[in-house]
């Protein structure tokens, strides 16, 4: 099957070292990666296993020391700050760890920033779109302060989704919040790749990885398994479980049940 | 992002952290309202004592001894006697006789510092000698009594005329009419005849209402105990006089005094009409302003410094966001405007508030003090212009340093 005509990111050969201390860190070591347009990828590893710098390095925040990294078909590592800011606008949404909202500020102002920066027009409605399609369209006002870790997690989400980014890059989006919470997040991530978003996410929780479609797991700056995920979670069947009694719920966790 | 977007973030974020801004904006609004404040004292100042030079008559020639260099200041203008004492009453009366075609009246003028007493209180005053043509050559009137005749000056009699400033000081009150009465004059006793009508005071200068006047014969013989005249005041008959009448005096003096050329080098006098007076006035209150607004430029810097320092603190407190932004598809640009946009709205609102802050200090120093005060629209202009631009002057350095930020490393901030 011939899938380079979708072939969203391709990185061939990327290698990135630091120097920290007087000692050579390879954070990257040579790493080819392909994602094709819809597909949901975790990456896993250890700290220090080069995930941060391959998730900043496909977000554009950096480019690579050698090596070559396409996205949409376009050559990063020879773009100016200026032209990355811009690749990051269009075609990037970034979910945090941390969420990462801007203080005291609205959900729906933190949502219309990217179309602000984008320079795009009915920012109010598209911004209260998107915060109504991950069930904030009632929070609308509320500053971060006043909003759960969910809730600011899905506000994070509308954010990146408003402007209609191919990818969405996601850094531990469950690591500050509950399980239940977590769960919803999921559902939500799982029905925007229904909806042919591509997703790159980092996590180190085996459970939030099942719930994509792809693993790619790294150590050393290397690449070391790449495979595709069997016995996939659905968010939607666990939030069921979640919400029934407790003994019925290790059931679906467990894989083979 | 357009530029209404970039003022509406700076607005939020001065917003959420009040306190700090109207501190940051205190430095610029003191510094544009001191600047506004200085220069209407100065250019009010110079007005003022323009319109006294002015007040002076047009037909006004003045004699004052030195050489020509000498320049006049506030001390001087006090203390005329100088280390040459060249001019005499007998130059002043010469001059008088010599020119009638063009010269109106002479008035010579002794003046020195003696301590005055009446009913048992005690005050300082300034004795100024001169004949009875000052009161037309200087345009002064009296209020009550009369002022002294030619026969009580040839004649060394012991009378004197009091301006308000004295009978305020020896008795609490100016509109006290003291003629008739006794006063004790470096323990002399001399009767009052008149008081002169009051001419108030400008800004700075001396109090020409502070006065003791007397014949100049008893002046200069019983109070002082000097030989020479301090200066000499002279009323042409026209303006079309004066150069004529200039020109006639100083060869006069020259002849006089036996002085050899060169001229006017080796002058021992300098004869000087209202221009020359003016131009004198001007150069040293220019000087004053000049040195009142070096002042002002530097409180203003000082603001553009406490604006430069909360900038740094607050780009620095606000590292995240600016990775947030960043990551989100802000521009360099976009980052340097937000926070270059903060530091001039802080800047301009300072120097609008300062800019009230000077003028209602203006009216209240002018009331209150009674100073003579000028507030120019241009003044307005300089300070509002200054101090936007020392606002993107001192805001650049710490938006450029946001704009600049790695994004990973600011994300990474905690």
């Amino acid at each position: 099957m011939d899938r380079s005509s979708d072939l969203l990111l391709c990185i061939r050969d990327v290698y990135k070292i630091y120097v920290m201390g007087g000692q050579e860190v390879r954070a990257l070591d040579g790493v080819s990666l392909d994602v094709h347009v819809g597909e949901f990828v975790a990456v896993m590893g250890p700290s220090g296993s080069g995930k941060s710098t391959l998730m900043n390095l496909i977000g554009c925040l950096d480019v690579p020391d050698s090596g070559s990294y396409l996205i949409d078909g376009a050559e990063v590592s020879t773009l100016d700050e200026y032209e990355l800011a811009r690749i990051r606008n269009k075609k990037i949404g970034f979910v945090f760890q941390g969420f990462n909202l801007i203080a005291r500020t609205t959900a729906l102002e933190n949502v219309e920033l990217p179309l602000m920066y984008g320079r795009q027009k009915n920012r109010t409605e598209r911004a209260t779109a998107a915060l109504t399609r991950v069930g904030l369209g009632d929070r609308l006002d509320h500053k971060s302060s006043e909003l759960s870790g969910g809730q600011q997690q899905r506000v994070a989400i509308a954010r990146a989704i408003v402007s209609q980014p191919r990818l969405i890059l996601a850094d531990e989006p469950t690591g500050n919040i509950s399980t239940l919470q977590s769960e919803e997040i999921m559902q939500i991530f799982q029905e925007l790749n229904e909806d042919g978003v591509t997703i790159v996410m980092v996590t180190h929780e085996e459970d939030i990885a099942r719930h994509c479609k792809r693993r790619v797991e790294m150590r050393d700056g290397q690449v070391v398994s790449d495979q595709p995920i069997e016995n996939r979670l659905l968010a939607k069947d666990v939030l069921l479980e979640l919400k029934k009694p407790r003994e019925s719920k290790v059931s679906v966790l467990l894989p083979g049940a | 992002m357009a530029v209404i977007e970039y003022f509406r973030l700076a607005i939020r974020s001065l917003n959420s952290n009040k306190m700090r801004t109207a501190l940051t904006m205190l430095g610029i609004i003191i510094g544009v309202a001191v600047t506004i404040l200085v220069v209407a004292i100065g250019q009010g100042a110079t007005k003022s004592v323009t319109d006294q030079i002015n007040g002076l008559g047009t037909n006004l020639l003045m004699i004052r001894q030195g050489p020509r260099e000498m320049r006049l200041t506030a001390a001087s203008r006090n203390a005329p006697a100088q280390s040459q004492n060249t001019l005499t009453l007998l130059d002043s009366r010469t001059i008088a006789k010599q020119f009638p075609e063009s010269i109106l009246g002479v008035a010579p003028q002794v003046r020195g510092n003696v301590q005055v007493r009446l009913n048992g209180a005690n005050a300082t005053s300034t004795v100024l000698g001169s004949t009875p043509e000052y009161l037309v050559v200087n345009n002064f009137t009296m209020r009550a009594g009369r002022f002294f005749t030619n026969y009580e000056d040839q004649g060394n009699l012991k009378v004197c005329v009091v301006g308000n400033t004295v009978a305020e000081n020896l008795t609490g009150k100016g509109e006290t009419d003291l003629t008739g009465q006794i006063l004790s004059v470096n323990k002399s006793n001399y009767t009052v005849i008149g008081m002169l009508a009051p001419k108030g005071t400008g800004t700075g200068g001396p109090d020409p209402d502070d006065v003791v006047m007397m014949p100049i014969t008893p002046a200069m013989q019983r109070v002082l105990g000097v030989k020479n005249i301090s200066g000499i005041s002279i009323a042409c008959t026209s303006p079309e006089m004066m150069p004529l009448a200039q020109q006639q005096i100083t060869s006069l003096l020259r002849q006089r005094h036996h002085l050899h050329p060169p001229f006017p080098q080796n002058d021992d006098f300098q004869v000087m009409n209202q221009t020359d007076l003016l131009a004198r006035s001007q150069s040293v209150t220019g000087t004053m302003t000049s040195l009142l607004t070096a002042v002002a430029i530097i409180s203003l810097i000082v603001g553009g410094i406490g604006i430069m320092n909360i900038m740094l603190v607050s780009v620095t407190e606000r590292t995240r966001e600016v990775g947030i932004r960043k990551a989100i598809g802000a521009t360099p640009r976009d980052i340097l405007m937000q926070f270059l946009i903060e530091a001039s709205i802080i800047s301009v609102l300072g120097g609008i508030i300062g800019v009230v802050c000077g003028v209602l200090g203006t009216i209240l120093l002018a009331s209150i003090a009674g100073w003579s005060t000028m507030v120019s629209p241009t003044a307005l202009g300089i300070a509002l212009v200054v101090s936007a631009s020392v606002g993107i002057f001192f805001g650049i350095y710490p938006a450029r340093k946001a704009a600049s930020m790695n994004p990973i490393q600011a994300l990474r901030y905690e």
